[in-house]
């Protein structure tokens, strides 16, 4: 038996060097082979290994950040179903229980444990967004029953043998049964893949015990975080920001506490869950309050739970950020992305070196569902983002996804599959904040009906009442807004869209950081030359004057 | 055999490689010369004066010449090439700013954007509109054009790229706007997207034509200037180019796509290991290799299956953030498929937040190099490992031009590595070499599985300065059971350039369902690309052996986002037979994912042809002059092969001595002029005909990966 002290570092980092590359291959194999596009172009999904004990030890690298953390948790009520003695080699057992997943219906999570020798070491795990799920899902949802289909924890394959019974449950209630059943088919094959490799390793490097080395890893994780957070100094930091939200605005607010080593994120004072669906339940909190951490106190360590043992997340029940069932969560994103910037924000005076301004987001996204000019239904979802936040020494990028990571779809790809027009996609003139540092330009987008029958389109934005902020005295980004044929529409609407209607979107802009003072002449007038600020916005902003208007 | 000789040089960072083979007897020449990076063509012609020179040839016996560069890498990469503009489809001018709009690194705030190269000022939009079937929607606004060609002839443009969406379905308007620029500017140079890459996809596509038009002008005045000294030097032939596909052109065909030849270099590699496997005459090697190329900072690594490397449609060029995927400019060109390591001789090792060891992608280059150059480096570096292990010799590295200093190695490693984990120099050292051969072992064995493969089917090709002190270690750590370790690994790649066939690729996207393929229309375009890359193939016209056209489809399921390329015969498409067409495609994908799925429809996004010469044959079993001398031997020195064993005194052999038959058991070490071959103990190798040097590794079985 292998004791822990015969780790050395250099076992532990060849090991876990091992461990991470085959979680990105898992992921890979999926992408490959996977029939929907938010797992393909958004890598909407990840990729867990959990040890016996089911502490989370890898995860995919690129996967989104609503992800981090919540797998442990839902392994936990899969247990509660299906002790480890219940467990053969080949079940795979799925559920997309909102309240103990990731927070929506629409992610399927799926765990198959891995025996070695006959007896179970691990699990690997995946969870992925389908895009349907069943159900009437919208902005209008009063309760979770509206939103879809739960299928409760369930052994879809049994020792390796697929469960009809469930599969036909599932398939009865989709939209789209083959894309979701094509994902879940390609996640069985990567598995596979995924076991063989773990098990190489493991007969490799002559590791009898995995938990032992899952101990070891997590301990390392743990005291790189640990270090991390102690070397700032105590105290609490606090912060708010408000949200269009529906008739009312929302407002989260945080009081961050740091500790010696441990770092508390509270969320009292938050709104109270509302009857629309943008309810973030305590698992989805957890994790994107967890991702901001770890963006700005440790960034470069593998993803793992021991980098998030020092720190404690809490919001109270019945909160807009912990909700009790059945409160609507589908569209929680809207309330979920605002997380990462309301915690920068409260850190920005402690270490204003680490953290960005606000984002153009909660990302914007526009569902087109309509018919082919043959007659058969389509129903299409494209993601836009807006400009990102300014950097303590330097310009937002424009239009960069964040906190999520969704990537744009090709123009030509979108017009090849739908009949809608892209007419526009271009860079906003004076949409990123101004600052020392601007905020990143966000963009429009506008889309021209071309199709025979009508179109109906579903939208959700936020920040258009209330812009990306600026930070350390920065100004905020642009607000976003949206027009049809010119025409200003609500930012949370459903409309139908005739033939040669055109939608047009403009997202928002990223927060400055810093006096807009302080900005250099030779960026101001980079910015004129690149149509980034116009003459207007220079004099107004910064105070600077053209040659032409002098 | 005919007289006169043919010569392939190759331009890296550091040395330009020439390697000349004589025509008459098959005989291979070799010669080194340091780069010129001002004007690289300076180092070409002194080169070629030294290896002709050195055998005492006459510059008119060279009958045939062929050149890869890193020119046209470098000239992005360091963003030396011209001032270009672009004229794009109204609405769209931005495209290239905002790339994909997702970030390559999920935590880190700071990551970098690549800038684009065509700064706003500069990108035009014209109205005009295509739609994706290709039915013009708007047409195209031609008093717009002139007036955008007028700007740009009163400006300091050189050269102009021209993307509309869906040109890849109908080139008309940018064939157009090419007109109204060339009538208004005669000597601009016009890259239009749908001759350069005609696939869906507007950012690659655009990307793509840019870099091209960026590079255009700097490579046509480079070629010239070539050509100029050649012909100064009484050498009078035509230019032939490697392109990163692994094919040659002609110098007039380079000139008009010279981003095809942003990865000459490597492609020659692995070409040159095609041939070197081919030769090998050992009864376990299957024809499937992995060549290994590691060098100064960066390390690749290419599956050869079946005599031929694996090829991709698309390359990431000038990454800017740690080496990273996604931090650089993506091309769509056809390249022989490697991935890329940021791990070399000059990788700097240290220490990362969890206290453990991490080896580049930093690296201290040329100067100041490793610690052990005695350039002022602190820092550890993989060679610096090496050198404390006894892998290199302080007194033969590049055949002893320059002396390292040991000690100058210890004090580094044990700085920076052995003191802040309270490990012995050696340990330490010995960890800094584990950790980067875990790195790229890794790193292979993730392609190969990405490409269904397993890398114990494989053999290792080791080439490149690094990669033979390396290449047992890593191939033990694979389940890799055989080496194969040619001589003069370090000009490896200039051999390749003269073992590929001169070949051209064309290509043409327009997805659409395999059900409603229009065979007439296909086998109509199939005709006229193939009538392209003959026309573009200058070579296999005057080739006197048969050309061959292979015509591969791009297909997937419908619904998918990554495609499969399937070879189809003309006799399938002419008896426009759809079932056979499916189950081809069936086949490679059953092959690359393990399943099909019987229900889903499938379609073809794009095709491609590839007309092609006959290869050259080099017999490099009588290349290479063996020695015969028994006078080989040259000591013994202390080498560290793991903890197991230690420090074991350990054979030193001079390997340009060693005549063909001879055998060693390991542990040795073979040292060459730039390189050195590690042999663990426990092997057992020989040198074959070809002179190559084969290793056996004791592996262990039953671990198989699958």
């Amino acid at each position: 038996m292998t004791k822990i002290k015969q780790f050395s570092a250099l076992q532990v980092g060849i090991v876990w060097q091992r461990l991470s590359g085959l979680l990105d291959e898992t992921a890979h194999v999926f992408v490959r082979t996977s029939f929907s596009s938010v797992v393909r172009d958004n890598w909407d999904f990840a990729v867990c290994l959990m040890d016996s004990k089911g502490r989370l030890f890898a995860q995919s690298s690129r996967s989104i950040p609503s992800f981090i953390g919540s797998m442990p948790r839902t392994l936990k009520i899969i247990l509660k179903r299906f002790p480890k003695e219940s467990l053969s080699p080949g079940d795979v057992v799925i559920s997309n229980d909102a309240y103990h997943g990731t927070g929506h219906l629409n992610d399927i999570t799926m765990i198959r444990p891995i025996f070695r020798d006959g007896k179970l070491i691990a699990f690997i795990g995946s969870v992925f967004h389908s895009v349907d799920i069943g159900g009437a899902p919208s902005v209008t949802a009063r309760d979770s029953f509206e939103e879809g289909l739960t299928i409760p924890v369930s052994k879809i394959l049994v020792k390796g043998v697929r469960n009809e019974d469930v599969i036909a449950f599932m398939m009865e209630n989709l939209r789209a049964p083959e894309e979701t059943f094509g994902d879940i088919g390609a996640q069985f094959s990567a598995y596979e893949i995924g076991i063989q490799r773990l098990i190489k390793i493991l007969d490799d490097e002559q590791i009898d015990d995995l938990d032992m080395l899952v101990e070891e890893i997590l301990g390392r994780s743990e005291t790189a975080m640990r270090n991390a957070i102690a070397a700032v100094p105590d105290g609490m930091y606090s912060d708010e920001i408000m949200l269009d939200g529906f008739e009312e605005p929302l407002k989260i607010r945080c009081e961050v506490c740091i500790s010696g080593s441990d770092l508390s994120v509270d969320f009292s004072g938050t709104s109270e869950q509302i009857n629309r669906p943008v309810n973030s339940v305590l698992n989805y909190t957890v994790a994107y309050s967890a991702y901001a951490i770890k963006c700005a106190f440790n960034p470069n360590t593998p993803n793992n739970e021991g980098s998030f043992r020092p720190i404690t997340i809490t919001a109270p029940e019945g909160s807009l950020l912990n909700p009790l069932r059945p409160a609507p969560v589908w569209a929680r994103h809207l309330t979920g992305h605002y997380l990462p910037p309301v915690i920068f924000s409260a850190l920005a005076k402690l270490i204003p070196d680490r953290i960005i301004a606000d984002c153009g987001s909660p990302v914007w996204n526009v569902y087109f569902a309509g018919k082919l000019d043959d007659g058969q239904r389509f129903i299409k979802m494209f993601f836009m983002n807006g400009g990102h936040g300014a950097r303590p020494h330097e310009d937002g990028p424009p239009c960069l996804s964040f906190p999520s990571n969704i990537a744009t779809v090709p123009v030509e790809q979108f017009e090849n599959s739908v009949p809608i027009l892209i007419t526009e996609k271009s860079l906003i003139p004076d949409s990123g904040g101004a600052g020392e540092f601007r905020g990143g330009q966000s963009q429009r987008l506008s889309f021209k009906m071309i199709s025979k029958d009508p179109v109906t389109m579903t939208i959700r934005h936020e920040r258009v009442k209330y812009p990306p902020r600026g930070l350390l005295g920065g100004r905020a980004g642009s607000p976003g807004c949206d027009y049809v044929n010119g025409e200003r529409i609500p930012a949370k609407s459903r409309m139908d869209l005739k033939n040669n209607d055109v939608v047009t979107f403009d997202t928002a802009g990223g927060g400055g950081i810093g006096s807009p003072e302080k900005r250099s002449e030779e960026k101001i007038i980079q910015d004129l030359e690149s149509g980034a600020v116009t003459k207007e916005a220079a004099e107004r902003d910064y105070a600077y004057k053209t040659k032409e208007s002098l | 055999m005919s007289d006169g000789y043919r010569l392939g040089v190759d331009i890296g960072g550091t040395f330009t490689d020439l390697v000349m083979v004589d025509l008459h007897n098959g005989k291979l020449l070799d010669e080194k010369v340091l780069t010129t990076p001002d004007d690289p063509s300076l180092g070409v012609i002194e080169g070629v004066k030294k290896i002709l020179e050195a055998n005492n040839i006459h510059a008119s016996k060279l009958k045939h010449i062929i050149h890869g560069t890193t020119l046209v890498a470098n000239a992005i990469i360091e963003r030396r090439g011209s001032k270009v503009a672009l004229i794009t489809s109204q609405g769209f001018r931005d495209i290239q700013e905002m790339g994909t709009e997702s970030r390559y690194d999920t935590y880190d705030l700071f990551m970098k954007m690549p800038a684009p190269l065509v700064t706003r000022r500069w990108r035009f939009e014209v109205p005009e509109r295509i739609g994706p079937d290709g039915q013009v929607i708007t047409i195209l606004d031609e008093s717009k054009v002139i007036d955008v060609a007028r700007a740009i002839a009163s400006s300091d443009v050189d050269a102009v790229a021209v993307s509309l969406l869906h040109s890849y379905q109908n080139p008309n308007h940018e064939r157009r706007i090419r007109e109204i620029l060339q009538h208004e500017s005669p000597d601009i140079i016009v890259c239009i997207s749908s001759d350069i890459m005609p696939e869906i996809g507007e950012y690659e596509r655009t990307s793509t034509t840019i870099c091209n038009a960026y590079v255009l002008p700097t490579f046509t005045r480079y070629l010239a200037r070539l050509t100029n000294r050649f012909h100064k030097m009484g050498v009078n032939k035509d230019l032939y180019l490697m392109l990163s596909d692994g094919g040659t052109v002609h110098e007039s065909t380079a000139a008009i796509y010279p981003i095809r030849l942003v990865q000459s270099g490597p492609a020659g590699g692995a070409q040159a290991a095609v041939a070197i496997n081919k030769i090998t005459d050992n009864k376990d090697n299957q024809g499937n290799i992995l060549c290994f190329d590691m060098g100064g900072t960066t390390a690749k690594a290419c599956l050869v299956e079946d005599g031929k490397p694996m090829h991709a449609n698309e390359f990431e060029v000038a990454r800017i953030f740690r080496g990273k995927k996604g931090s650089g400019i993506p091309l769509k060109i056809p390249v022989i498929e490697m991935i890329e390591i940021g791990a070399g001789g000059g990788s700097i090792a240290r220490l990362d937040n969890l206290g453990l060891i991490q080896v580049g992608p930093e690296s201290a280059g040329a100067d100041p190099g490793p610690a052990c150059y005695g350039l002022g480096g602190q820092k550890a570096t993989v060679t610096d490992a090496d050198l404390i292990l006894g892998y290199l010799a302080a007194d033969n590295f590049l055949g002893g031009d320059i002396q390292l200093d040991i000690e100058a190695s210890k004090t580094a490693v044990k700085n920076t590595i052995a003191k802040p984990l309270g490990l012995s120099v050696v340990d330490a050292a010995w960890a800094i070499h584990e950790t980067v051969n875990e790195s790229m072992g890794q790193a292979a064995a993730i392609h190969a599985l990405e490409k269904a493969k397993r890398i114990t089917d494989y053999s290792m090709i080791p080439i490149g300065g690094a990669g033979p002190v390396h290449a047992c270690n890593i191939a033990l750590k694979l389940n890799l059971s055989l080496l194969i370790c040619p001589p003069s690994a370090g000009v490896a790649s200039a051999l390749g350039f003269l073992v590929s066939p001169t070949s051209f690729t064309t290509l043409q996207g327009g997805v659409i369902p395999l059900s409603r393929l229009n065979f007439e229309a296909v086998n109509r375009q199939i005709l006229s690309m193939e009538e392209q890359g003959r026309k573009l193939n200058t070579e296999a016209r005057e080739s006197t052996g048969g050309v061959n056209v292979e015509i591969l489809a791009s297909m997937r399921y419908i619904g998918q986002g990554y495609n499969v390329e399937v070879g189809i015969s003309k006799k399938v498409l002419i008896s426009k037979n759809i079932a056979a067409i499916q189950q081809l495609f069936e086949a490679v994908y059953l092959t690359q994912f393990g399943r099909i799925e019987p229900h889903m429809a499938v379609e073809i996004v794009s095709w491609r042809v590839v007309v092609s010469g006959p290869t050259p044959e080099i017999d490099l079993a009588v290349a290479r002059t063996g020695a015969h001398s028994d006078d080989f031997s040259k000591g013994h020195r202390r080498i560290y092969f793991g903890p197991k064993t230690d420090f074991i005194s350990t054979p030193v052999y001079e390997r340009s001595k060693i005549e063909v038959g001879r055998e060693f058991e390991g542990p040795a070490i073979f040292e060459e002029r730039e390189s050195t071959i590690v042999v663990p103990p426990g092997s057992h190798s020989f040198v074959d005909k070809a002179l190559n040097l084969i290793i056996n590794l004791p592996v262990k079985s039953g671990t198989e990966l699958s």
